[in-house]
């Protein structure tokens, strides 16, 4: 990849997020949805709640260039708020479910985040359902912590944003501020304690050609999966007041095509379990492919991500020949986005 | 110190030249086709080669700074594709931060429709990425836009890939092979005629013709006409291609500011009659019928009268700088009605004219529009001006009887100076040309003029001060003017070179010190210890000083000093 990164534009990420921050997030709470997702090779009803703690504090410090989740959070967040929005949550929608998540748009485990008293209710009140998965920046995934949690509720799963096995892209087109070995670090404590992980990875992080964002998702699944269990396949999208969107309205970026997904499901479903729900996509801020083929290729997508099978892929288009063109010859824009 | 690319022609900011690379020799304008092209030039980014490329990300980061290389890529080029502000602004920053012998390759932003634009705007290199592109997603491109191929029943072009076009069956990839072959082909046959109108010095004709098919050209032009220095620091005073005003944007040429800045900026100050006249198809005007007939009939007084012709999109042309480029070259629709943009031009001309010069009395001897624009004018300065024609026919015996009866009242009246209408040409195309009140320098005393019109040449003691060339309606120095005017003007127009004799051409790499106000096509004195010469220069002054490569100033006599 080119020698880039976000340092140039650092300035301007903060400013942008702060303006965005200020606005105050809207919360509709409490914000909990169901979905179908896959068990121990089974496809299983899931339930996800999101929690408006006081946000990532990454997010707050120096911010990753495509996360907007920030916008979700709610400064004013106390500990009984935001327990007492997860029990209306559950009272909602019940405990039968093989899978909860519990995300707080930043790290569960953060304990200046999510007090730990807190945390253990949740955890606690979770703790007959299969499986409770939690998202946390690795630098919390500690071995004290992981202990900690055990001896409240032993199924969880532990989701990680790892986005790429590769340092150099996740320090300069990321900015996500820890390293490959702190994942695995978090992934081994987590382990100590019978948790599994899940990785996301981010396909497609600002100023990497398609090809390169293609090898480089390709070699992160084979990288991760030593250290995971299951891999969830991010595709970038452009969200509201980050680097990324800054970059997008001038043409400096395009979210990942659809079809480079699928080469990268292809590609790597040998060598983990990997899912991918692509969100927002056949958007212009999603990712795409020419409109023509969009919703079933995201069909094709959600279908591998529950069978695992490749041959889900079947669909073709006449994009594809641009799609082939813009793989072999993005490089030579010097920087931006050949085909929008 | 670059070595590798060499200017061999201009057009204003456009350019031909010769890019050695690597083992064989690209002429630019060129158009890189292939992988390894584009593979090459990515190397030599990153690795020591014997060429110098040099990559701008951003172009504010360039701003007021000085690179110096061979190759200058404009990086992320394509994301100005439909921001012709962004494109004009990051073009000239770049171009004014670089050495002027650096070749500027411009990626994946050409297509047949703007190469010519992209050309003319100062890039020297582009590919064929974009039209590549486009062929994937379906669309025949042409110098006038685009077609969808599924939705064209004929073959809009006849190249040997059109001609054997048959959409109506085969696969995607067959039609999207013979599009992009017919996109390539489009794409150099622009380029070829690019490359010939710039030999020709005729490019900013088939800039204003392209530009139509799209707001965003039309917008890039404009914007690109509001950077004025950065044209006319480029431009040639003269050439020999012939003007045409055929479009809105021709009215802001740099050659029509040029000269209209120079008529009031650098004449000597008139006084007395100013007789205003129509222009005429022909040129000079003094040779069309119109003016054969009027200036028959003020024969003997138009000694002492001040001539001026008012036209489009010029404005206003002193009789003695009709033979100099605009004025002698230039052609416009005819139609009988003038547009509100060329009115206001020509009110606006006129009245800085008026206003520069001193005259006592004004006499418009104009018809039609011409009258209109003259009341528009008497208005706004609040001068009177003296109407004898018919305002319907000026060449009738009436109106030309009446003329003459108040032009030779009038002259009874002022009795103003008998001049040599002759000496008018020479003096003010010194003036003209060399600024500063160059006239006084080479004419301390009137001269001696010989010749037929235009074709006069002075002497001053029977030694040959200057020419006038009629082919572009300069005035050609001798040594013996040059060394009249460096006796009072050391520095202006001068060259000066390193410690050689000057013969045939003379390379930017022996340049010293140029005069920065140097134009192509200028004439010029070169300067070294032992020697003066004079010439032509061949590229701008401040150029020659900034270039490695490439001819400076073609000589055409040398005396040692």
């Amino acid at each position: 990849m080119k020698k880039e990164g976000v340092h140039a534009e650092s300035g301007l990420l903060r400013a942008d997020r702060n303006a965005h921050i200020r606005k105050g997030a809207p919360n509709i709470r409490p914000r909990a949805w169901t979905g179908l997702d896959l068990l121990n090779g089974r496809v299983v009803p899931s339930l996800t709640i999101v929690l408006g703690t006081k946000g990532c504090y990454w997010a707050r410090r120096e911010g990753c260039t495509m996360c907007g989740y920030i916008n979700d959070a709610d400064l004013n967040a106390t500990g009984p708020l935001v327990y007492e929005e997860f029990l209306g949550a559950l009272s909602r929608y019940g405990k039968k479910f093989k899978i909860i998540k519990v995300f707080t748009s930043g790290s569960f485990l953060d304990k200046d985040e999510l007090p730990t008293d807190v945390r253990d209710a949740i955890l606690y009140d979770l703790k007959d359902v299969p499986k409770t998965i939690i998202e946390s920046r690795p630098e919390f995934v500690t071995f004290e912590t992981c202990e900690e949690i055990a001896r409240i509720n032993r199924s969880i799963e532990i989701a990680i944003g790892l986005e790429t096995s590769n340092d150099y892209i996740r320090k300069n087109s990321i900015n996500k501020g820890f390293t490959f070995r702190d994942f695995v670090n978090a992934s081994e404590a987590a382990r100590s304690s019978s948790f599994s992980i899940k990785a996301y990875l981010l396909l497609k992080p600002p100023f990497l050609t398609e090809a390169e964002a293609l090898r480089d998702a390709v070699q992160s699944v084979r990288d991760a999966a030593e250290y995971a269990s299951i891999i969830s396949l991010n595709l970038c999208n452009v969200q509201k007041g980050t680097l990324v969107e800054a970059l997008w309205k001038k043409r400096l970026y395009r979210p990942p095509w659809l079809w480079t997904a699928v080469e990268v499901l292809k590609q790597a479903a040998d060598s983990a379990t990997i899912i991918c729900d692509p969100l927002a996509g056949g958007t212009r801020r999603g990712p795409h492919n020419c409109g023509t083929c969009d919703r079933t290729v995201v069909e094709e997508i959600r279908r591998f991500s529950f069978s695992q099978d490749v041959a889900s892929f079947e669909v073709t288009c006449a994009d594809k020949v641009l799609w082939d063109f813009v793989l072999e010859f993005e490089e030579f824009t010097y920087g931006v986005p050949l085909v929008q | 110190m670059t070595r590798q690319f060499e200017v061999t022609q201009r057009d204003g900011a456009a350019r031909l030249g010769r890019l050695r690379w690597t083992d064989h020799e690209l002429s630019t304008p060129c158009v890189l086709e292939t992988k390894d092209q584009l593979e090459l030039l990515e190397e030599m980014t990153e690795s020591n080669t014997d060429l110098d490329v040099e990559v701008i990300k951003d172009s504010e980061d360039v701003h007021g700074t000085n690179i110096n290389a061979d190759i200058i890529i404009l990086a992320g080029a394509l994301r100005f594709e439909d921001d012709p502000r962004g494109l004009s602004r990051a073009l000239i920053d770049i171009k004014e931060s670089t050495n002027p012998d650096a070749a500027l390759y411009a990626p994946t932003l050409a297509t047949p429709q703007n190469i010519s634009m992209l050309i003319y705007a100062g890039i020297d290199i582009v590919d064929s990425v974009l039209s590549d592109v486009k062929a994937r997603e379906g669309y025949l491109l042409y110098t006038d836009g685009e077609e969808r191929f599924d939705e064209i029943p004929h073959p809009l072009c006849l190249c040997d890939v059109c001609r054997n076009i048959n959409f109506g069956d085969g696969s995607f990839e067959r039609k999207v092979a013979i599009t992009s072959e017919h996109n390539r082909g489009a794409l150099l046959a622009e380029l070829h005629r690019v490359r010939a109108r710039v030999k020709k010095g005729a490019l900013r004709e088939l800039v204003e013709a392209r530009c139509r098919t799209t707001p965003t050209l039309t917008a890039f032009l404009r914007l690109l006409d509001e950077e004025y220095n950065y044209f006319e620091r480029r431009s040639p005073i003269v050439r020999t291609a012939t003007l045409l005003a055929c479009s809105q944007e021709s009215l802001d040429r740099v050659e029509i500011r040029r000269f209209n800045e120079r008529i009031i900026e650098r004449l000597h100050k008139r006084e007395g009659i100013l007789l205003l006249l129509p222009c005429s198809a022909r040129k000079p005007y003094s040779r069309s019928r119109s003016h054969r007939i009027i200036l028959a009939r003020l024969y003997k007084l138009r000694p002492f009268l001040n001539e001026a012709i008012i036209t489009s999109p010029i404005g206003v042309v002193p009789r003695s700088l009709e033979v100099m480029y605009p004025a002698c070259n230039y052609d416009i629709p005819v139609t009988g009605k003038w547009t509100r943009d060329e009115r206001e031009r020509a009110i606006e001309q006129l009245a800085r004219y008026i206003e520069a010069n001193a005259f006592d009395s004004i006499v418009a001897y104009v018809e039609g529009p011409y009258k209109a624009i003259c009341d528009d004018v008497a208005v706004k300065l609040g001068v009177d001006m003296i109407h004898p024609g018919d305002s319907e026919n000026i060449l009738s015996s009436h109106s030309l009887q009446r003329l003459e009866e108040i032009v030779r009242d009038l002259i009874e009246k002022h009795s103003p100076v008998r001049r040599d209408l002759r000496f008018d040409y020479l003096r003010d195309l010194a003036d003209y040309q060399f600024d500063n009140g160059a006239s006084a320098a080479f004419f301390s005393r009137a001269p001696k003029i010989r010749g037929v019109f235009p074709r006069y040449y002075a002497s001053d003691r029977g030694r040959r001060i200057a020419t006038l060339v009629d082919r572009y309606g300069t005035l050609a120095l001798t040594i013996e003017g040059a060394k009249r005017y460096i006796d009072g003007h050391i520095g202006h127009y001068c060259v000066w070179i390193d410690d050689f004799e000057p013969k045939g051409t003379i390379f930017a790499v022996g340049v010293l010190r140029a005069d920065p106000i140097i134009r192509p096509f200028d004439e010029v004195i070169v300067l070294n210890d032992n020697t003066i010469a004079v010439g032509r220069a061949l590229m701008s002054g401040w150029e020659m000083e900034a270039s490695n490569r490439g001819a400076a100033v073609a000589v055409r006599h040398v005396e040692a000093r």
